[in-house]
């Protein structure tokens, strides 16, 4: 055969053999060089996950000298990850982790060479995966799936994930390295390591996440195991809790308070609720003043807002896997040591910015004071609280009683989910306070508090600025000016037409 | 050979402005994926729609062509039901347009700020005041002269960085650290060549050990979420970080110029 041929061949039959989990062969050595350049500041030297930004991750880096992984397609009692699960956690990266996808930086060849070095560490050069997932026939989504799916997950998986598939804590949950783990709020898509998709999903529930305490749904020894089509409906429902009221839209950057008739709500429950655009935005751990706090709980808090001629009311919603009640039994279980109460807090400048310059986000500062309403859960036999505080910077805080503000706070904790109403009079007697203007644009910042998470005094999530809107009603101005417009143009038509037809006529005669 | 039917002229300009329309989205919004104000879309069309209505108009008789289809509309009483059909609708569609320009538009006050203003002449830090004028970094001679040193130096940057600056800037030094996304002003991005190779490394160091709140009016010194270092690490522990940020991007401080 013609050398040429042979090669031609020998291409096209790697090609068509070529499968996603049994690619190219990297060279371990090249892939020690791009390690230690990208990857030892994490997974440490020795690829034990103790690099030196390690303590202050959570979930902590994975440690590959235990060779094994989180999140694979091989069978639930195989140990060994095929190479397109550690393709995708290198290429596509971890999402809501500090893992980072490096596909954009690295070369298809150069990832090659980072898992052949991965594999050295945990001793898997030479190993073969024996086991695959069997996906059997996928069962596409339908109201039908996903209804067999939530009788499934009620029975199988509320324990730990809770009814509403938040992760409400019941009990306190650890890998195998004793470190604390939460269950995934499954209603945050954007959360999950390995993306949402149903057949991601699937993988999950028959392999479990190996190293915690989600265990195999597939495995024959489990009480709890689900047939192949059962894991699809579990999977289908899974998909399906996805809450789009709390997925971010980057360019919504303002809370609009309509204007509403017949009393403001002052509880959460209250339908007039359903009135009010929801905004939500991204909460981040405070990190940039002492005592720094990098192991949120929580990623996202959804606010909206009413008003009338008199007061604001702002309803404040936050997923919490615990109601954390310092003094019960129940909730100090769950926590640990250090409970505190959970929290939530509204900054808002004293005086409404006149021109570009506002208070500094964290805080304020000397010259541009800011208030913070801060309502606390209470402790297991107290009630909730709401104080009142002026700030000049982080941490120097002024209270003042609430009460002489007219600010008022409730709070309902149902299902994983916080949600809390303030209420504060437009305008008050104190020179100190914010009096609040219709249609001005108003900063308005937020912070939450997990007392279950160790969150307590800075150690909290936070947003940076945003703006408050008190929306005037339209009015009718626009559909004045539609009127008007539309007089305008008919009786511009008529004229014209009939000007033509009197020419038409003036020429027949 | 057949004659192509010719397009009557009043179309001809509709299609032409669409073209250039249609071009315009094509552009920005795809090729460039940019952001493009409404407003400056409204003007260049204005502009677009006048030019063509004067190379349509140009001569009496290319004008006269254009607008007989619209002459007919109104003045032939055989179009007569077409007319009334259009009589109705625009006003309509007028009225729609003005509705919609009245209705209060609720957008946030735009918040200009200049991403890198310029620097002090020297700044106080601590009990230090620092010339910005001739500030160097310390490290930087052993790149050449003990490049041993230096590899250390910047490993040890790298820790530094790894456990203080990636939430936000980025494992890769790209600006999308798992806290980037929250952050406004988001993040700068390291790799991108408009950032520090267009920097000394003394404008590095003021506003690693001044942060945010070290920025002048101009730099919106309220909305910047970067720390205050100096707060937290040393003066050392600053310079090696910023020998880091070079040497991972690959690129190079701005010298101060000769002469």
């Amino acid at each position: 055969m013609n050398p040429k041929y042979a090669a031609l061949t020998a291409l096209i039959a790697a090609l068509l053999l070529a499968h996603p989990a049994a690619a190219a062969p990297g060279d371990p050595d090249k892939g020690e060089a791009i390690y230690t350049q990208r990857c030892v500041g994490c997974h440490g030297d020795e690829g034990d996950g103790m690099g030196p930004g390690a303590e202050r991750l959570n979930p902590p880096p994975r440690d590959f000298t235990m060779g094994f992984y989180k999140f694979r397609t091989t069978g639930f009692d195989d140990y060994v990850p095929n190479d397109a699960d550690l393709m995708r956690m290198i290429r596509d990266g971890m999402p809501g982790t500090a893992m980072p996808g490096w596909g954009d930086l690295l070369s298809e060849a150069e990832m090659w060479d980072l898992i052949a070095y991965l594999k050295v560490f945990g001793g898997l050069e030479e190993e073969v995966p024996t086991d695959q997932v069997d996906y059997g026939e996928q069962v596409a989504t339908s109201a039908e799936s996903i209804a067999k799916g939530k009788a499934l997950f009620k029975d199988r998986c509320d324990e730990c994930h809770g009814a509403s598939g938040k992760g409400v804590a019941t009990k306190r949950l650890k890998d195998d390295g004793g470190a604390r783990t939460w269950p995934r709020n499954l209603t945050k898509p954007w959360t999950f390591r390995a993306s949402n998709e149903p057949r991601d999903i699937f993988s999950r529930i028959s392999v479990g996440i190996p190293g915690t305490q989600m265990p195999s749904f597939a495995d024959p020894k489990s009480k709890k195991i689900l047939t192949i089509e059962e894991r699809w409906h579990v999977a289908n429902y899974v998909h399906s809790l996805a809450e789009a009221t709390q997925v971010v839209r980057p360019e919504n950057t303002v809370v609009k308070a309509g204007r509403v008739d017949g009393g403001l709500p002052h509880s959460p429950d209250d339908p007039k609720w359903a009135e009010a655009e929801p905004s939500t935005f991204y909460l981040v751990p405070q990190i940039i003043a002492r005592e720094r706090f990098f192991t949120p709980s929580n990623d996202t808090i959804t606010v909206r807002a009413l008003y009338d001629d008199t007061a604001v009311a702002i309803l404040l919603e936050w997923d919490d896997r615990t109601r954390s009640l310092p003094g019960d039994p129940g909730a100090e279980t769950v926590a640990g040591p250090g409970l505190s109460q959970d929290a939530v807090a509204v900054q808002l400048p004293a005086v409404i910015p006149e021109g570009m310059r506002k208070p500094y986000f964290g805080m304020g500062d000397a010259a541009h004071p800011v208030n913070i309403w801060h309502w606390q859960s209470g402790p297991a036999d107290g009630v909730e609280s709401v104080r009142l505080f002026d700030a000049r910077g982080f941490g120097d805080l002024q209270e003042r009683p609430a009460g002489e503000s007219g600010l008022r706070a409730s709070g309902v904790y149902d299902a994983g989910t916080w949600r809390v109403v303030m209420l504060r009079p437009l305008s008050t007697g104190a020179g100190s306070d914010i009096q609040f203007s219709e249609g001005r644009f108003t900063p308005i910042a937020f912070a939450a508090w997990d007392g279950s998470n160790g969150e307590a005094g800075s150690k909290h999530t936070m947003t940076t600025w945003y703006w408050l809107l008190l929306k005037p009603p339209t009015g009718s101005r626009p559909y004045l000016a539609a009127l008007a417009v539309m007089i305008l143009i008919a009786g511009a038509q008529v004229w014209w037409a009939r000007g033509a037809a009197r020419r038409r006529r003036d020429g027949e005669t | 050979m057949r004659r192509i039917p010719k397009i009557p002229r009043l179309l001809q300009a509709v299609l032409v402005v669409v073209f250039f329309h249609a071009g315009f989205v094509l552009v920005f919004d795809y090729l460039l994926a940019q952001v493009i104000p409404a407003s400056l879309l409204t003007m260049y069309m204005f502009f677009v729609v006048v030019g063509v209505f004067m190379v349509f108009t140009f001569t009496e008789d290319s004008a006269r062509e254009m607008v007989a289809p619209i002459k007919a509309l109104v003045e032939d009483p055989s179009k007569r039901r077409t007319r009334n059909v259009v009589f109705a609708i625009v006003p309509l569609i007028a009225g729609g347009f003005a509705y919609n320009h009245m209705l209060p538009r609720f957008e946030a006050p735009l918040e200009l700020r200049s991403i890198h203003p310029a620097p002090p002449s020297s700044v106080k830090i601590g009990d230090k005041r620092y010339n910005l004028l001739t500030l160097e970094n310390p490290f930087r001679e052993t790149e050449t002269q003990d490049p041993e040193r230096f590899a250390e130096l910047v490993a040890e940057g790298a820790a530094i960085y790894i456990a203080n600056c990636q939430y936000c800037h980025g494992d890769k030094l790209d600006g999308k650290g798992p806290y980037a996304r929250a952050l406004n002003p988001t993040p700068l991005n390291f790799q991108d060549i408009g950032t520090i190779a267009q920097l000394q490394e003394s404008f590095l160091f003021w506003r690693i050990a001044t942060g945010g709140p070290g920025l002048p009016d101009e730099g919106a010194p309220w909305l910047s979420s970067m720390p205050v270092w100096s707060d937290f690490l040393s003066e050392d522990e600053i310079w090696k970080v910023i020998l880091f940020l070079y040497d991972y991007t690959g690129h190079r401080p701005r010298a101060w110029e000769q002469g």
